[in-house]
């Protein structure tokens, strides 16, 4: 799971592979465009559904923020 | 009532001394009282509006909160797989009901309010209205803060719904929530789940925190009074000599100080607003992080009306793109073009943003226009993004400082060419602007007559050094050095000399009124 995802930044936001931080958004390393277009292929990808609730700094602050989201979503699928 | 009035000052001074003589207990009372006090004594009457807006959402709160309840019990009974999703999906189902009905509601008292001037005179020439409802039509006033106010309330329907935080029980501190005085005319837009931490949280009084709420209030004063409303003499004007154009460089000019006085308005009243909640202990989320050093447009909005885009962002591009009819348009984009179809609903997304965002800055046609330049100029940049780097390469484009520099001057010139059309009195104006500043600059006359518009020498000149001091505090942040901290470190008289200075320049300097009222702030209006 962890490999695809990482595949999925690389493709939309190399920087996000390399960000150390804790807030991706607010910090404008991935913006909402970008955002839109990770949440798709996410949902592509794990055949999950990714509500707008999800959609929110904390669960894209970091590459793991992302990974755990995605890991707490199959879970529940 | 406006923040530099003496009667704020009253209510700011009194709420703050009985704000921290109460047990902390009681404190939000203090705050509630002097919102209640600010709002009445600002409007001279009952907030209708506001009490509306504030008793719907409260009880949409308290309805949606429950139903989550109800569901979580519902769901802990069932065993069944499939039974679980639908009980789940008839909850949701109800409670998104709910919600649209709040948000019609809600957007319909503040598009009737707001747009009640532009429709009343077409209703009243198309004959439709009858004589008595043409004179209670021309009472309705629009109510203060309401278009900040109803967008915080629809923004807490949401967080609610989502289950970012829980719904408030008590109906006085929700209002305090929405009409927080410092907030509620301009903003900053506030997140329930934030805010109430910060009410709910003891304050003690502290001098150095007082210290720095006053200070930042006055330095906030100092951008509205020295700086905003001086360039206002000469953009006003410009701007007001109807038929009789000027040259195209004393439009350059015009705009060009315009792009500052929006800048220096609006961020002067945040600083002062946050400066006063700074005063109870209240921290406000920052609005502004000097967009005007920003290297594209999409960082220029990062950095502008910070908690008006990410209000937009999460209400209503997310809601749209992850909603049944933007995923199905996200679907059969990609089937029908595989390459560019992904980015589809992105592009719906930020156009309807942007046009929003025109519609919220104003009534006219002109709004509308520059909410679609500016969505048409992100849709083009965020789609054209992974090309940049090949570009730069075959272009042998460095990423040094004359290229941040070049980014920068490009950001600036997106900026001025979108202020034109929103500080026009009219469409025919802009024209006529942007036809003058490629065909009829002349730059000689504008040199020469430059001080014939409302602002002498000695103004520009004053002009010109508060800017300068402005812009060097700006440039010290942008770097990361905390100017407030390093000032406080500097010797007693180096320290007071520049407090002095600053208040001095504010009383001789500011631009003031017949009754030392000041001028109205921009954003108010919208």
């Amino acid at each position: 799971m962890e490999e695809k995802v990482l595949e999925i930044l690389e493709e939309y936001c190399e920087e996000a592979l390399s960000y150390e931080g804790e807030n991706m958004m607010e910090e404008g390393v991935i913006d909402s465009f970008t955002v839109i277009n990770i949440v798709s292929e996410l949902e592509d990808v794990f055949d999950i559904e990714i509500d707008a609730k999800y959609v929110v700094a904390e669960n894209f602050k970091n590459k793991e923020a992302i990974m755990d989201l995605v890991r707490r979503l199959l879970e529940e699928a | 009532m406006q923040l530099i009035s003496s009667g704020f000052v009253i209510l700011w001074v009194i709420s703050f001394a009985l704000y921290y003589l109460v047990p902390a207990k009681r404190q939000w009372i203090i705050l509630a009282v002097a919102s209640g006090l600010f709002y009445v004594i600002g409007t001279g009457g009952i907030p209708v509006g506001l009490l509306l807006t504030g008793a719907g959402a409260y009880a949409c709160g308290l309805y949606l909160q429950q139903s989550l309840a109800a569901q979580a019990q519902a769901l802990a009974e069932c065993v069944d797989k499939e039974k679980k999703k639908t009980v789940k999906q008839g909850f949701e189902r109800r409670r998104k009901r709910v919600q649209i009905l709040y948000f019609v509601c809600s957007m319909g008292i503040l598009l009737f309010t707001k747009y009640m001037v532009v429709l009343l005179p077409l209703l009243q020439k198309t004959g439709l209205l009858s004589p008595g409802a043409d004179a209670f039509f021309s009472q309705v006033v629009m109510p203060l803060g309401i278009s900040f106010y109803t967008l915080t309330a629809i923004g807490y329907v949401v967080d609610v719904g989502r289950e970012q935080c829980e719904a408030q029980r008590g109906f006085l501190k929700f209002l305090l929530f929405l009409a927080y005085f410092p907030a509620i005319t301009q903003g900053p837009f506030n997140r329930y789940a934030k805010l109430q931490g910060e009410f709910e949280r003891p304050h003690v009084f502290a001098y150095e925190r007082m210290f720095f709420g006053v200070q930042r209030f006055v330095w906030g004063a100092f951008k509205k009074l020295v700086i905003a409303d001086r360039i206002n003499l000469f953009v006003g004007n410009v701007f007001g000599g109807g038929e009789n154009a000027a040259p195209g460089s004393i439009y350059a000019v015009a705009v060009v100080l315009y792009m500052l006085q929006l800048y220096a308005d609006f961020s002067g009243y945040m600083d002062m607003a946050l400066g006063v909640s700074e005063t109870f202990d209240i921290i406000l989320p920052e609005n502004f992080r000097r967009p005007y050093f920003s290297k594209s447009v999409a960082e220029f909005w990062r950095r502008w009306h910070i908690t008006l885009g990410t209000w937009f962002k999460d209400y209503v591009m997310f809601s749209f793109v992850m909603s049944a009819f933007g995923r199905k348009i996200g679907k059969n984009a990609k089937k029908r073009w595989p390459k560019m179809g992904r980015h589809v609903t992105g592009i719906i997304g930020t156009m309807l943003v942007w046009l929003l965002t025109g519609a919220w800055h104003g009534r006219t046609v002109s709004y509308l226009l520059w909410g679609l330049y500016y969505g048409i100029i992100m849709c083009v940049s965020l789609v054209l993004e992974s090309r940049y780097g090949q570009w730069k390469q075959k272009l042998h484009i460095k990423e040094g400082k004359l290229y941040a520099l070049f980014c920068m001057a490009r950001t600036w010139v997106i900026v001025f060419l979108a202020d034109v059309l929103i500080r026009s009195e009219s469409l025919a104006q802009a024209g006529r602007i942007y036809r003058s500043l490629l065909t009829d600059f002349r730059l000689s006359e504008g040199i020469l007559t430059v001080t014939d518009y409302g602002l002498s020498r000695y103004g520009f000149l004053l002009l010109l050094a508060a800017c300068l001091l402005w812009l060097t505090v700006s440039i010290m942040e942008e770097r990361g050095r905390n100017v407030r901290g390093a000032l406080a470190a500097c010797p007693i008289p180096v320290r007071w000399g520049c407090y002095y200075g600053v208040v001095l320049l504010l009383l001789i300097t500011g631009i003031y009124g017949g009754s030392y009222d000041t001028a109205a702030f921009l954003y108010q209006s919208f």
